[in-house]
């Protein structure tokens, strides 16, 4: 279970607080959508929770365990991340997803770490091209081979950051498809930014809107609706019900 | 996979190859007019005094210090440009040439009265010089350099454009320095100061040969090893961080080796500019950027790079060596231009 409690932080002495308090929770395999503006402080907790940066107060732990003091190798058995904007350097497809293991190998990658990168290659169906330039592939199999990439650390937390920001309409419903197979089926936690609200609602469990640096509203996903959307984003919406499905529409 | 694998093992074992070729051919040339039998014959003890000792004291130590010093400071700029993730990045980022030159001259200069003293000049060993002080002043300097802007890029976390305008900074600094020193000097002075900084393999001795090559192959070794975490790096800091890669050290240790190799070859051989950027470039574009291969083919380009230049300096100089540094950049650029425009470019994997 993640745990963040009474987070705080500020990128120096003199600039104003990002992230002011903030707590939430998160339960193992339960997948949380971030929810606000740009700018609220979204990426900041990204980057408290990889160790990227280092928050003055509150903590961060995982099972107990204390995110904030663990080294990145013990980090990344733990946490892994797909970014926005995702880049392979020159690998091919096998070498990226090998990549992931890099916290588990030194020189060379063991049997063991080509075993998992085998079962994932087959798992996201990239068995088939294992030896293409990652960077010459589409932005859904990149996206794909970002995720494989990560789950081959064996995470128990995985952050997504804008997961669907640079896809189209198809490879967004296969990607989230992907990411809620993933958190049912291996039992790992998401957390995700997303600013899609109708996307939102067909990925999470979870729903945290943040303000100023902290948590506004967090719960289910009766928590959004007219009020918390109206409240955090400055925008009139209209919850209607199509088909048994809540669509957020923009007034 | 196995393909591309396989394709670039074989263009690194070529690369080997045409190092050996060169180092022997790098062997026959100079002002010396001997044989390529007399040369072998030389080399394997045979032969004149002379031509013994022409080989194995002059051409052998040179040849050496062309290979390894061209590894070296190939391999630092690879190395510097991924952890800086600017291509423009060379060895001399954190300003250890401008900063070796500073100390050279300040030796030449201020402390032996314009008196050059290099390894192999025959001068400096009659008068009793120390061989070494010049060097040795080039390479404190240096290191201060890399301890200076290193330090000051702790302060914000070694991030890549802090370091490089840092670098920049005060390699402007040692410059300016250096400007002040030579407008006092004296003529003599300022001619042994000017003739330090051109680049010259012919200092190279076999101490001097020893001393780089435990440093650069320390160095190479330890790229070697890091090589998977310079790959994870391309991916950006973010996601190398939460691969595990402790990007802060990986960019402290890394910087700290390329720039000691740069210093150690620039205090013994004076500046040889450009190998540092143009080798790395061009296994880049030949072989794709993962370092499991980059490192090993760069070590090799720039090898190849300076004893081609080193053998057409000495070729084309008619009885005196050109300075190597420029024959480097000679060379080198044209071909650099030929492989940035051209077609037939490695796009990756």
């Amino acid at each position: 279970m993640l745990k963040i409690e009474d987070l705080s932080f500020r990128y120096s002495r003199r600039s104003p607080e990002v992230l002011k308090g903030l707590s939430m929770a998160l339960d193992d395999g339960e997948i949380g959508i971030l929810l606000g503006k740009n700018g609220c402080g979204k990426t900041t907790l990204f980057k408290c929770i990889l160790g990227l940066v280092q928050p003055y107060g509150g903590s961060i732990t995982f099972d107990g365990l204390d995110v904030l003091k663990m080294s990145p190798a013990e980090r990344a058995g733990l946490i892994a991340y797909v970014p926005q904007h995702i880049h392979f350097g020159a690998l091919s497809v096998y070498d990226s997803v090998l990549m992931g293991r890099v916290a588990h190998f030194g020189l060379r990658a063991g049997k063991e770490d080509h075993e998992i990168v085998r079962q994932l290659l087959y798992e996201m169906e990239l068995e088939d091209f294992p030896s293409r330039c990652a960077e010459d592939l589409s932005g859904g199999e990149k996206q794909k081979i970002a995720i494989a990439r990560a789950l081959a650390q064996t995470p128990k937390l995985l952050i997504f950051d804008e997961p669907t920001g640079n896809l189209d309409i198809a490879n967004e419903e296969l990607i989230i498809n992907e990411a809620k197979k993933i958190a049912r089926e291996k039992n790992i936690s998401i957390l995700s930014s997303l600013h899609d609200f109708n996307q939102a609602l067909d990925f999470g469990d979870r729903f945290f809107f943040i303000k100023d640096g902290s948590v506004r509203y967090a719960g289910d996903a009766d928590t959004v609706n007219e009020n918390s959307i109206g409240d955090i984003f400055d925008i009139a919406v209209k919850l209607m019900d199509i088909d048994g499905k809540r669509v957020v529409i923009k007034k | 996979m196995g393909h591309q694998t396989a394709k670039k093992r074989t263009v690194i074992i070529a690369m080997a190859a045409i190092t050996l070729i060169l180092a022997f051919i790098c062997l026959f040339a100079g002002s010396a007019s001997m044989s390529a039998l007399d040369c072998l014959n030389a080399l394997f003890g045979k032969g004149t005094a002379a031509n013994i000792r022409i080989v194995r004291n002059i051409r052998v130590p040179r040849m050496l210090a062309a290979v390894i010093a061209g590894a070296g400071l190939s391999v630092s700029g690879l190395v510097m440009q991924t952890n800086l993730n600017n291509p423009m990045a060379s060895p001399s980022t954190l300003g250890v040439s401008n900063a070796a030159v500073f100390g050279a001259n300040l030796s030449i200069i201020a402390f032996s009265g314009g008196f050059l003293s290099t390894g192999n000049n025959i001068a400096n060993y009659s008068s009793g010089a120390d061989p070494f002080a010049c060097s040795i002043m080039a390479f404190v300097f240096s290191a201060l350099s890399i301890l200076l802007i290193l330090g000051l890029c702790k302060i914000r976390s070694f991030e890549p454009g802090t370091v490089v305008l840092a670098g920049i900074a005060v390699g402007a600094m040692w410059t300016a320095a250096t400007t002040v020193l030579q407008f006092y000097a004296t003529d003599v002075g300022l001619s042994a100061a000017v003739i330090w900084s051109f680049g010259d393999l012919g200092r190279a001795t076999y101490e001097t040969d020893l001393i780089m090559l435990a440093v650069v192959a320390v160095g190479i070794a330890v790229f070697a090893v890091l090589s998977w975490r310079y790959n994870a790096l391309l991916s950006g800091d973010a996601s190398a961080q939460s691969m595990g890669v402790n990007v802060k050290r990986l960019r402290f240790v890394s910087m700290l080796l390329s720039s000691l190799i740069t210093a150690l070859c620039v205090a013994f051989l004076g500046v040889i500019g450009f190998v540092g950027i143009i080798c790395p470039h061009v296994v880049k574009r030949l072989l794709g950027q993962d370092h499991r291969f980059s490192i090993a083919a760069s070590a090799l380009c720039g090898a190849i790079l300076l004893l081609l230049s080193d053998t057409l300096s000495r070729t084309l100089g008619g009885g005196a060596a050109l300075p190597v540094g420029a024959i480097t950049s000679l060379l080198g650029a044209p071909f650099f231009i030929a492989v940035i425009f051209s077609r037939r470019v490695h796009h990756g994997c």
